[in-house]
């Protein structure tokens, strides 16, 4: 959890830049390590929480928490480069020192899908928030009933964690569906062709003791949740992550708000029955 | 607990506390613009306007450094702000709609995480507050349950009698510590007589009714209606005496520089820009929208307390003569009880 003893919230933990993948020609995977030895033990996190991460002399941006908290002594963070901070980043190399604090905000319940079929649904750079919960899971294989993911990307050069997906698809124990866009697939392209609420209704997981965890961007989410409401899952049976704009992540700069939610604080976690609560501010 | 200090008694505290090394902050024109501002001499404050700005700046100043980073090839490294360094300061002149900011903007620091830039400013400042004796058609604190002679958020609070000096109200411990450090200076209460409070003309606004109605109309024709016009300035969230939006920034080149907590405010368009280009408050009367929720419905839900003292500055200052007293009075003669 938060380092407490710290009086200044605002003030970052360093960090080494210890790997770096290039998962799509802009989007960029950060593996980070604590540089106080003492951090590098003591830093824990549930898979859903989030970050603040610095690139100093550019500023702060928020990232899920990426790498599962199975896999201790490090974590990942993935993002696009699309701004001032991001693109500063993605110049950092290995060896480089960053700024991370957190972490912040909710999680998933984990424990109470144990037991469960899950069904991960995602697409494009939304994969990471559920792929942190993805291998948590995995690594907790027997706890869990059926894994179903259902991952795609407009073209297939925009799919993340492309190795992760081989590895998924190779086990025996997860049920990938992978699927691009119509026009988004080249020659070689072994998955489906389609948009991600399609697909899913095609894949039409059973509803029955299953858990729906759902990311992606906000049209993807519209057009999903009816369709899993059509396969049978109810309100309370999917989970979300909402990704408003953040500067704090700790209640008190007052910008990623819902109506009275603070997503920082109250969230990023939400099942589908508290989202349709919500006021249409995501 | 009531006593009395002269025009000239009170002038000769700031001035001993002054030169006793405390800082005074208070109103005092700055470039040219009364602010709230440190005082070289009790003469410079000005006490029969309202400042341009809030008092807030006191404690949550516009702009405040809240680290420094120093880069030196794969390293980097950075240095604390010491909150134990904020100066013992008391702020003087602060009007009943500012005072009563304060404890207002305590909820959203301290909950959960600590704010200790804002509270260690908190523990060590003495609020003197003063009550108005003049309104104008802005001021609006009697709409929102307060008054010109409200006292909270003010340590020690003075009323102006006649005769130039103040009936003082002590409020709090740290009111009661001032006036036993300056114990010469403040003599019994003689015959004296206070002059009357203003009375501002806006009426009370039923805030349980007028949150009733936000409840419920997030989406309602009155917000097309009544903020299609705002530019987007955010002057108001700027004069505000509880806005307390913030965002954070690195000021500096690659090499040094420093990570700066400034001021924010909800009615600019990139406030909840997402990376992606998608933006959940695209319009302007969405933008408006939440500021009205955030202050009435919002802030209520979450602590309890409206986040609106009803200073008027926002009202004043608008450029395209948005009148928030106006809207509130309005969302009020809508709601059904």
């Amino acid at each position: 959890m938060c380092d407490l003893t710290n009086r200044n919230i605002y003030l970052p933990h360093l960090v080494t830049v210890a790997d770096m993948i290039d998962e799509t020609p802009d989007v960029r995977t950060l593996r980070l390590v604590f540089q106080d030895e003492q951090l590098r033990e003591k830093f824990t996190f549930r898979a859903g929480q989030f970050a603040e991460y610095s690139s100093f002399g550019a500023g702060e941006a928020t990232f899920c928490i990426a790498s599962s908290p199975t896999h201790a002594g490090y974590i990942e963070c993935c993002f696009r480069s699309v701004g001032r901070v991001t693109e500063e980043l993605r110049r950092l190399e290995v060896g480089d020192t960053m700024g991370v604090r957190g972490p912040y905000g909710n999680s998933f319940p984990l424990e109470e899908f144990y037991g469960k079929n899950l069904v991960f649904v995602a697409g494009g750079i939304a994969l990471p928030p559920l792929r942190t919960l993805i291998w948590n899971c995995l690594d907790l294989r027997e706890r869990f009933g059926d894994i179903t993911i259902v991952y795609g990307a407009r073209t297939e050069s925009d799919l993340v964690y492309k190795r992760e997906l081989a590895e998924w698809q190779e086990r025996g124990d997860v049920r990938l569906v992978k699927t691009v866009d119509p026009g988004g697939n080249g020659p070689h392209w072994d998955g489906q062709v389609g948009f991600v609420p399609t697909i899913l209704g095609e894949a039409a997981p059973a509803a029955e003791n299953s858990i729906a965890l759902v990311c992606g961007p906000p049209i993807m989410i519209k057009f999903t949740l009816p369709v899993l409401e059509t396969l049978g899952f109810s309100d309370d049976q999917v989970y979300t992550t909402l990704e408003n704009r953040m500067k704090c992540g700790l209640g008190k700069c007052g910008r990623c708000n819902v109506g009275n939610v603070y997503v920082c604080k109250d969230g990023p976690v939400f099942t589908a029955r508290q989202v349709k609560g919500m006021p249409m501010e995501f | 607990m009531q006593t009395y200090i002269s025009h000239h008694n009170f002038h000769t505290l700031l001035d001993t506390l002054i030169t006793g090394g405390i800082r005074v902050v208070a109103p005092r024109l700055t470039a040219g613009t009364l602010l709230y501002a440190p005082l070289g001499e009790s003469g410079d404050m000005v006490l029969d306007q309202l400042p341009r700005r809030s008092a807030k700046e006191a404690f949550f100043p516009v702009c405040e450094d809240i680290l420094s980073y120093e880069k030196g090839g794969q390293q980097v490294r950075l240095t604390d702000v010491e909150p134990a360094t904020f100066p013992v300061t008391v702020l003087v002149g602060v009007r009943p709609c500012d005072a009563a900011a304060i404890p207002v903007l305590d909820a959203v620091f301290s909950w959960d995480y600590k704010d200790e830039f804002f509270l260690e400013r908190r523990r060590k400042t003495t609020v003197i507050g003063i009550a108005c004796t003049t309104a104008d058609d802005a001021c609006f604190c009697t709409a929102v349950g307060l008054s010109p002679a409200e006292t909270k958020g003010s340590d020690l609070f003075l009323t102006p009698v006649a005769d130039g000096g103040y009936l003082c109200d002590i409020c709090s411990e740290k009111g009661e510590a001032l006036v036993a450090d300056g114990s010469s200076l403040f003599t019994e209460l003689g015959n004296v007589t206070p002059l009357p409070f203003a009375s501002p003309a806006v009426p009370a606004f039923d805030l349980k009714k007028v949150k009733g109605w936000l409840d419920g109309h997030f989406e309602d024709p009155l917000w097309d209606g009544t903020a299609l016009r705002c530019v987007g300035c955010g002057a108001c969230a700027f004069v505000c005496p509880a806005c307390h939006c913030f965002d954070i920034v690195d000021e500096g080149t690659e090499k040094s520089g420093k990570r700066r907590k400034s001021w924010d405010a909800c009615g600019f368009w990139k406030f909840t820009h997402h990376a992606s280009g998608h933006n959940p408050r695209d319009k302007q009367p969405k933008r408006y929208r939440n500021r009205i929720m955030h202050k009435f419905k919002y802030y209520d839900d979450k602590f309890g307390q409206t986040l609106c003292t009803g200073c008027g500055r926002c009202v004043r200052i608008c450029p395209v003569g948005i009148d928030i007293a106006a809207i509130v009075a309005e969302i009020d003669g809508m709601a059904v009880e």
